[in-house]
């Protein structure tokens, strides 16, 4: 009978414990990347080619899901066109919501699976491989060396995929306003010119900025931390590229209330 | 570090377009067999269930979670928009039910599911095929896509729905929490439904199934064709992801694109 009375808290519990144990080990590692923020210290070949890696080669995935993001706010826009006789609303309606919100969450989640899910299975292989021991056998510091170029390499590439992809975004909802709902460019440029802030712009790239790091310490984390051989790498990346999505989401409502 | 050998080799943009249509038409094939095992296939006692299990109510809590943050987003983002346009936030509630019935509780809801469900499904697949199991249940006769995809399709095609409607009544409820706090709104005048029609029901129900089957048979398709041992599991889990949560944002133009010649507003 207790047990049945206790499962329900005990579970809880469980789960609570869990997500403490994953938000410590985040915390740890920030510490110890903060520690190691030294000009002197970067690994230039290192971050040049995680750049590359984790940006120029996300730059085509980024642009088709910004380009179909575009188009269907405008599509979303539509009914409340109709309704209203609000054409010159359109473009503002669409931009806003693309740049402050769902351009820079699209983004971010698709990058948490190409590269965070990437970045762990790398940094998890490494480790159940041993290959993170015999960096430190050979006095290289695993997190100097392996850990922060991706971190700003993350970072730098998660501002810089949020501004190209909006500028797509841009693109496909001007098209599509154009085919769909007869907005002719000029009026959805103008709408959308007349009544954004610069500020609507900047809060999109500050958010893609956090999201970005957050992607990139959970990546890390989980890939240092696997345990159990081969089976651990899969298990790692399941639970890093969920860890982020839950961490994106939740940054997003955070910097959504704070950047106003 | 052999590792990173795939990810560097360059495809030209001609390639990465072939590369994406032959990876749909992978899809596609796997969707048919899936089907005509479904219609004909021996059913293994307690595998949906236990499926649904791993689908559903393992993804509950997660779900519930993004949900009510995405949610509160939505109402925050469509406030601020509406003080902007109008002086009083009377119909602040029906546009925000409107566009989350429409879109954006399956839409955007779809993609954390993506990430979980088919993460999942892929890791799974692809261990059994790296460990030759998946060789093994061949040996056997038994053909992988009756007894490994087609329990998971049902699931993910019964759960992927559900899961996306309470996740959607939960963002409804954080809406309205913020919309109450932030605002001033009262949940009563939160509540309007006149913007909901039957059309945009059964848009949200046609774009959580075809994503629901979507996930599934991506990840499906991604796990069996692992290779190259637990590095591939990953891998295939990164593509996994990648490629669900790609066909969900194509998927819902389409689907969006047909709805808006349907059921006008």
């Amino acid at each position: 009978m207790s047990g049945f009375v206790l499962a329900l808290p005990a579970r809880i519990g469980a789960v609570l414990i869990a997500i403490a144990e994953q938000v410590g080990g985040v915390s740890l590692l920030t510490g110890r990347i903060v520690a190691r923020l030294r000009p002197r210290l970067l690994d230039r070949d290192e971050l040049f080619r995680n750049l590359y890696r984790m940006g120029v080669r996300s730059v085509p995935i980024v642009s088709a899901t910004a380009a179909f993001t575009g188009g269907i706010m405008v599509i979303q826009a539509a009914p409340f066109v109709d309704q209203f006789q609000a054409k010159a609303f359109v473009g503002w309606a669409a931009t806003f919501t693309t740049f402050r919100e769902l351009g820079p969450l699209l983004i971010g989640l698709i990058f948490n699976g190409r590269v965070g899910a990437n970045n762990t299975a790398e940094l998890a292989t490494m480790t159940v491989t041993s290959q993170v021991d015999a960096l430190r056998a050979l006095a290289i510091d695993p997190i100097g060396y392996l850990v922060v170029p991706r971190v700003i390499a993350m970072v730098i590439t998660m501002l810089s995929l949020c501004v190209i992809g909006n500028t797509i975004a841009l693109g496909g909802a001007i098209l599509t306003a154009d085919v769909l709902l007869d907005v002719s460019p000029r009026l959805f440029w103008d709408s959308a010119a007349e009544r954004l802030d610069t500020w609507d712009f900047g809060v999109g790239i500050v958010k893609s900025g956090l999201f970005g790091l957050i992607i990139a310490l959970s990546s890390c984390h989980y890939g240092l931390a696997t345990k159990g051989g081969a089976p651990g790498v899969g298990r790692a990346v399941n639970a890093s590229v969920v860890g982020s999505a839950a961490g994106i989401f939740i940054a997003d409502y955070f910097s959504t209330f704070l950047l106003g | 570090m052999t590792f990173t050998s795939r990810a560097e080799s360059e495809p030209t943009p001609i390639q990465a377009l072939v590369r994406v249509l032959g990876d749909a038409r992978d899809v596609g094939r796997l969707g048919l067999r899936t089907l005509h095992y479904l219609m004909r296939g021996k059913r293994e006692k307690g595998a949906i269930a236990a499926q649904m299990l791993a689908v559903g109510n393992r993804s509950l809590f997660f779900m519930c979670v993004t949900m009510g943050f995405i949610g509160a987003i939505i109402a925050y983002q469509s406030g601020l928009q509406a003080r902007k346009l109008v002086p009083d936030f009377s119909m602040i509630g029906a546009t925000f039910l409107k566009l989350l019935v429409r879109d954006l509780a399956v839409s955007v809801g779809a993609l954390p599911l993506a990430t979980r469900v088919g993460a999942g499904i892929a890791a799974e697949l692809g261990s059994m095929v790296v460990t030759d199991q998946v060789d093994a249940m061949r040996m056997s006769a038994a053909d992988p896509v009756d007894y490994l995809v087609v329990p998971r399709f049902v699931a993910c095609l019964i759960m992927g729905p559900a899961l996306l409607a309470i996740g959607g009544l939960v963002a409804f409820g954080s809406g309205t929490l913020v919309a109450n706090l932030a605002f001033d709104v009262s949940p009563h005048t939160f509540t309007n439904l006149t913007f909901v029609h039957l059309g945009d029901l059964a848009l949200a129900a046609l774009k959580a199934v075809t994503y629901g089957a979507a996930i599934a048979l991506v990840s499906a398709q991604r796990g069996l064709a692992t290779f190259g041992g637990s590095e591939g599991v990953g891998w295939a889990t990164t593509e996994a992801v990648v490629g669900s949560c790609f066909a969900i944002i194509v998927l819902n133009l389409i689907l969006s694109v047909i709805g808006f010649f349907l059921f006008p507003a």
